[in-house]
């Protein structure tokens, strides 16, 4: 199966879809939801795909819970999983994981197709579930002990605990452990079987800033380890932090995929440029007729759309060369907040549970 | 089937157990307890008990108007045994606790004794002697009978009298009554409680899900659980025998139907266990419900008090209960010596096992809908 891009002759936005060279699929767009019939063209893919999913869909009684979705990762990088709560995350995560039993579509692990296979392959991967709390009455290093007996292949318990930062609480027992050590011994456990692929379903959720950022650490050093990162998040700033190619899902469908530039580069805004506390009424009117698009907010701040962050020193020229006075500048660029509101006109992080 | 995988799930469940102190507490301490405050309570007391059985070996008016009179009293109900019966073999065959044997030529006898002032007949009163509240009671009723009876007879003269004679060869008290009860209601809790952990908590805590992506297989962890459930069982059984031995002087005799009935209960158990947590989700309310169910069947089986004592319409729903055959089983395997009676009661345990450990088994799933 490879990656297909096609554009859309109607609305010219361009979607993803996968298949096997020479197929035709009839399929239809994400954004404006044309129907058409493509061709697959070009070769197979080589080994250096970990994850393959292909019309992935997971129907409940009335509910589409997952939507006929397919999307590819790379072996040896961070793949995102972004989307909000009930967006269909944890439920394609898990058909991956063989938890749950697609209605349709075929996922394949490190070449294997799971539906057959997937015993085959569990030695070669490591799952974190969402809201993990492994057994109350083990110690750390006994909890990581436990687990690397079940695998034939077994990574030195040690090293996990060094590499970790557990080294000081591995005597600790599992229920005395605070949330962020919790979900560190929980990803540590996901690499008892020195695993090629490691799924991380919400590692981070209901923890701090400073145990969040923790477990970000860990999760940075997996792709220093080599390791494939199925990463499951609700959290913009995580996958800008972590991954290196990020898929968004919104009811079920993957709204948009790439690399965090390419996304930010496809559906972002803008950058903007803050002035701050500039109250000459000719400000606005100079930087229009220079070409700029400017807005102006209750609080005599003005806000300049900038393509890129070099243009900010045009601007600035442009005001000292009129002298115009103000108290100082703010940039802010485009995220995935921004891209998520674009493409779906929610926020991501006030989305409900369907 | 990994048994290297089995045995190292075994181990660390017993790890597992032995941290918790309230676990540990609740799988033996609690029954020890019990045993030794219902042992102090109760021992030399027994339990009501109203059904009583008469055989008539006279069959005249004025035996018949003995057993009328006794029935009149609205405390006893009256059942008949046939003349032909050999009455020890039937006491023994069909585990009766209390009878009343009228001799044979009981009216001529009482007849008699109005011209010979020296006559004078005894009724036999079979009795259980674990149930010593029970006989109380009943020698108390049977004796205002006779005393009535002799009163109306000849004014106060005693010629209608009372022998006794145990329905069992070894004198047994509420304590030899008590720790099998004690055992079967240890491995029940021990069983229903530790299912539904695994199958609600580990659940929830996505212990389960975890598993399901590691080698060991469904089956190899049910192994293991069951496994480590057995080694429960079988500490709960030994210490409760120990404090029985120990502390009250109770003789058991451990042979293979014990053993049978103990595993067979473990399984049986678990498997309600699971059943339950397959149902409920949520981990409180599986623990209210394994409590609905095993609460009732505490009281109702026969633990603490024979389910003789109780109302009729509850005795039939006490024999319908499995634990019911798990404590009368223990206690006629271990305690009393009867095997035919421990044998069929084993049997039917075994077959209430089968049942619901084979359906908890088929319905405990790791996989999401």
């Amino acid at each position: 199966m490879i990656e297909q891009r096609f554009k859309c002759p109607t609305c010219h936005e361009i979607s993803t879809f996968y298949g096997d060279p020479g197929e035709t699929q009839v399929v239809t767009c994400t954004h404006c939801n044309t129907k058409g019939r493509i061709i697959i063209t070009g070769e197979k893919p080589g080994n250096d795909v970990a994850i393959e999913v292909s019309h992935l869909k997971k129907v409940y009684d009335d509910l589409i819970a997952v939507n006929d979705i397919s999307f590819r990762v790379k072996k040896g990088e961070i793949f995102a999983f972004l989307g909000p709560n009930g967006a269909g995350k944890t439920t394609t995560v898990e058909m991956i994981e063989s938890i749950r039993t697609p209605t349709e579509g075929a996922i394949k692990l490190l070449g294997t197709d799971t539906k057959t296979g997937f015993n085959q392959v569990k030695e070669r991967i490591s799952i974190l579930p969402q809201e993990f709390h492994s057994f109350e009455r083990f110690t750390v290093r006994e909890t990581l002990t436990y687990f690397s007996k079940l695998y034939k292949k077994r990574a030195n318990i040690d090293e996990i605990l060094e590499a970790m930062d557990l080294r000081t609480h591995e005597k600790k027992l599992y229920k005395n452990l605070s949330g962020g050590l919790k979900q560190r011994v929980g990803v540590a456990l996901s690499l008892v079987n020195d695993p090629e692929i490691v799924f991380l379903d919400e590692p981070t959720t209901g923890l701090d800033p400073k145990a969040r950022r923790e477990v970000w650490q860990v999760i940075a050093n997996l792709r220093n380890k080599g390791k494939t990162v199925f990463l499951t998040t609700h959290y913009m700033e995580e996958a800008e932090h972590l991954a290196d190619h990020i898929a968004i899902i919104h009811k079920g469908k993957i709204i948009a995929e790439g690399t965090l530039q390419e996304l930010l580069t496809k559906y972002g805004e803008k950058t903007t440029l803050y002035i701050k506390n500039c109250h000459s009424e000719d400000a606005k009117l100079v930087l229009e007729e220079k070409g700029f698009e400017v807005n102006s907010s209750g609080n005599s701040d003005l806000m300049v759309k900038i393509d890129y962050k070099e243009k900010v020193l045009e601007v600035l020229s442009e005001l000292r060369h009129e002298c115009i006075e103000y108290d100082g500048v703010d940039i802010r660029g485009s995220n995935l907040e921004e891209v998520f509101l674009r493409l779906t006109g929610a926020r991501l992080t006030e989305e409900e549970e369907p | 089937m990994n048994l290297r995988i089995v045995g190292v799930d075994f181990l660390y469940s017993i790890r597992s157990w032995s941290r918790s102190r309230g676990t540990v507490f609740w799988s033996l301490l609690f029954p020890v307890m019990l045993i030794l405050l219902f042992g102090a309570i109760f021992s030399g007391m027994g339990d009501s008990k109203y059904t009583i059985y008469v055989q008539d070996l006279d069959n005249t008016d004025m035996s018949q108007s003995l057993v009328t009179i006794l029935n009149k009293t609205g405390i006893l109900t009256i059942k008949n045994v046939s003349t032909n019966q050999p009455i020890t073999d039937y006491i023994k065959e069909n585990n009766i606790k209390n009878l009343i044997v009228i001799p044979k030529g009981y009216e001529n006898d009482v007849t008699n004794s109005f011209v010979d002032p020296d006559m004078k007949v005894n009724l036999t009163y079979y009795y259980d002697p674990t149930e010593t509240q029970t006989n109380q009671i009943l020698r108390s009723v049977i004796s205002s009978v006779l005393e009535g009876l002799n009163m109306q007879l000849t004014q106060g003269k005693t010629i209608i009298g009372l022998s006794e004679q145990s329905t069992i060869t070894e004198n047994f008290g509420f304590i030899d009554f008590f720790i099998p009860g004690m055992i079967g209601f240890t491995i029940m809790q021990q069983s229903i409680y530790g299912s539904i952990e695994r199958n609600t908590k580990f659940r929830k805590d996505g212990i389960l899900r975890k598993l399901l992506t590691t080698p060991i297989t469904r089956s190899e962890w049910i192994l293991a659980k069951m496994l480590f459930m057995l080694f429960l069982a079988f500490i709960s059984t030994s210490v409760a025998i120990g404090v029985g031995v120990l502390a009250f002087g109770i003789k058991v005799n451990i042979n293979l139907l014990t053993i049978v009935i103990v595993i067979a209960t473990s399984f049986l158990f678990s498997g309600i266990g699971m059943i339950i947590g397959r149902f409920v989700k949520e981990e409180e309310t599986a623990d209210m419900a394994a409590g609905a169910i095993s609460f009732p069947m505490m009281f109702l089986a026969g633990t603490f008090f024979a389910v003789e004592s109780m109302p009729a319409i509850i005795q039939i729903i006490s024999r319908a209960l499995p634990l019911f055959y798990v404590n009368e089983g223990l206690r006629n395997a271990m305690i009393y010596m009867n095997q035919t009676e421990a044998l069929i009661n084993g049997g039917i345990v075994l077959i209430f096992a089968a049942i619901f450990f084979i359906a908890g088994v088929i319905l405990t799933k790791w996989k999401e809908d």
